[in-house]
């Protein structure tokens, strides 16, 4: 089971670093654009798709890397004001219920996606981009969430993990920025 | 069942399955599978994969990680206390200088990082231990760093405005606009606050027993100019409608990025990750929020529930200050639970059409909805900034933090009162600068 985890995290810790990266891509990518339109006077073609597909591909595939940070925000006040016992039980409760709305989507966007190959489609943008290829990051990225979900599954169950990432009887965690 | 029953379905099991504890994305998306199935079939299930995309595949949203990476840059550099040191080596002769520096500080990092506990974290680390070095009461100044914190969404550029421009199809420049003067007006009414406090409590001294040299009091602004430079570039584009946001901000982002790089010898990989590391995380954070808020309204629409509330409300005929006061009272109580942006992309669709119908200014509108979410951000039980506050000064009592904060939520109600009364100073310099809105 430490196994399993430890793999999982591994790989979102590496779509981590994909999304980070792709992030950076569209920054640059728009000051290219920028460039050439505003100094050149050129018209530009493909940066306004390759800009919005890296930063829409960048939340699918880094939200596993999000919820292994618990980056992806909830109220946390009822949790906070539980016991450890109900507390523990409301985050099996959530977690299940996420990683199920997790399942749904990853077959519907696996399904669309599926179409789309299939099919060829093109945005209908001036590029006329292939579409299974941004497509492809929903698959790719829910599917890592739900295997990122199951992971926090498992540590939560077994108590490898403390239930809303909170030991007992503190004040929620938060990440300062430095 | 008829769209009220249904919509009370709606509202109460949201509210139940978001005080869960779930991940308010995923929540937000599971409520609304759910109620498409219950209500309209599987088949219903045939466009969600399409509406979670398209919720995201937008240009304009590519503007809210470029944002957040000008932030990022900038915070995690020591931009904020060179910031500190260069207002207060100026301003520290004036009688309660320090109080006025500190939040000064808070509104120039606001507008340079757009983030509420960024804000709150950087100018706090420096500012409260020097406070209270000086002999100001614990309360107050922990207190007016909380306060002074949530002006991060409300002076431009701010994530808060983009999140909202989006949401109800204003524009962004035209609100970030809309934001600098109740932004200014906030920061005097907070500083008029603690002034009138440290001086009811008999504090006087102005720091007599040094003096810092002119040379001290010049060392820290180079550092500090071109950042602030960047930011006035980014809003001049902006509003100029020489270019969009996503390009102001992206240009933006990257030479805040540089720039921290050359001026704070940043030469490191690490720190290099780091700026994108935090970017990502928060970018994915609200983006996921604004798919799963984006399914939630699709839901919210196709079962005709917001029309329904619409129409209801119109034909209640209230009078439309009563009804912008229960719409103030509803957010408050929203934003003491929720984090703003959930609030802004969940409630702005559904509020929008009522809003206009009652003859309010929807850019208007923007800035008062703000306010109301700064008060949640230091507001008990949630408030972020609380928090943030009690992990940097961890010998003062919560308890302690949340009465220094009190005052300052008052000087919030105050903002929006007067901003009812004169809507023009949250309008007139968009008017002014961008022409009025066409109608």
């Amino acid at each position: 089971m430490d196994a399993y985890i430890g793999l999982v995290r591994r790989l979102s810790q590496i779509t981590g670093v994909i999304a980070a990266l792709l992030i950076a891509l569209a920054v640059l990518v728009i000051c290219d654009m920028v460039i050439e339109r505003y100094v050149f006077n050129l018209t530009t073609i493909w940066q306004i798709d390759v800009v919005t597909y890296s930063i829409v591909a960048a939340t699918f595939v880094g939200s596993p890397y999000v919820l292994m940070k618990r980056g992806h925000v909830n109220v946390d006040i009822l949790p906070l004001h539980l016991g450890p016992r109900a507390r523990y039980w409301l985050a099996i409760f959530t977690i299940v219920l996420s990683m199920a709305f997790c399942v749904a989507l990853w077959w519907l966007c696996t399904k669309f996606w599926y179409e789309s190959f299939s099919e060829n489609w093109r945005s209908n943008t001036v590029w006329r981009a292939r579409l299974w290829i941004p497509y492809l990051s929903m698959p790719v990225g829910l599917g890592l969430l739900v295997l990122q979900y199951a992971a926090e599954l498992l540590a939560t169950a077994t108590g490898r993990q403390p239930p809303f990432g909170m030991a007992p009887g503190q004040t929620p965690t938060i990440d300062i920025p430095t | 069942m008829t769209p009220t029953t249904q919509g009370i379905l709606v509202l109460t099991a949201t509210l139940l399955l978001l005080f869960s504890g779930v991940p308010v994305a995923f929540g937000l998306g599971a409520i609304s599978l759910v109620f498409l199935v219950l209500f309209q079939g599987f088949d219903a299930l045939r466009v969600v994969a399409e509406t979670f995309w398209s919720g995201l595949d937008e240009f304009t949203l590519v503007s809210i990680p470029m944002f957040v990476m000008m932030g990022a840059a900038i915070g995690s550099s020591p931009a904020g206390k060179d910031l500190y040191e260069a207002l207060d080596r100026w301003l520290y002769r004036l009688p309660g200088g320090l109080a006025i520096s500190n939040l000064g500080a808070c509104a120039i990092f606001a507008a340079l990082t757009g983030s509420s506990p960024a804000c709150c974290a950087a100018i706090g680390r420096m500012g409260i231990p020097e406070m209270r070095r000086r002999g100001y009461p614990d309360d107050v100044a922990t207190g007016s760093i909380c306060a002074g914190g949530t002006l991060g969404i409300l002076i431009p550029p701010s994530v808060t405005f983009i999140l909202y421009g989006i949401a109800t199809e204003t524009s962004i420049g035209r609100l970030f606009l809309a934001g600098v003067m109740p932004g200014l007006m906030l920061t005097g009414f907070f500083i008029l606050w603690t002034l009138f406090i440290i001086w009811k409590r008999g504090f006087r001294s102005h720091a007599p027993d040094f003096r810092y040299t002119w040379k001290q009091k010049f060392t820290s602004v180079p550092k500090i100019a071109p950042f602030i430079a960047i930011i006035a570039g980014v809003m001049w584009t902006l509003y100029g409608g020489v270019a969009t946001p996503s390009e102001a901000a992206g240009v933006g982002a990257a030479l805040c990025v540089i720039l921290a790089i050359v001026i704070y010898r940043m030469w490191k990989v690490d720190q290099w990750w780091e700026i994108l590391r935090d970017t990502m995380r928060e970018s994915v954070m609200i983006l996921m929020i604004i798919a799963g808020a984006v399914l939630f309204g699709y839901m919210l629409t196709s079962l005709y529930l917001t029309q329904t509330l619409a129409t209801a409300i119109a034909e209640a005929h209230v009078n439309r200050w009563v009804l912008m006061g229960m719409i103030n009272v509803f957010l408050l109580v929203c934003g003491f639970f929720i984090p703003p942006a959930a609030i802004i992309l969940m409630t702005s669709p559904i509020l929008l059409p009522i809003i206009v119908a009652a003859g309010f200014d929807p850019v208007w509108f923007g800035v008062i909805l703000t306010i109301n979410m700064e008060v949640g951000l230091i507001h008990p039980p949630v408030g972020l900034n609380i928090y943030i506050i009690n992990s940097i000064a961890p010998d003062v009592p919560v308890t302690t933090v949340m009465w220094g904060t009190i005052p300052y939520v008052l000087c919030m109600f105050l903002a929006i009162i007067v901003l009812c009364i004169f809507p023009e100073i949250a309008t007139w310099l968009p008017d002014h600068l961008m022409g009025p809105v066409k109608k």
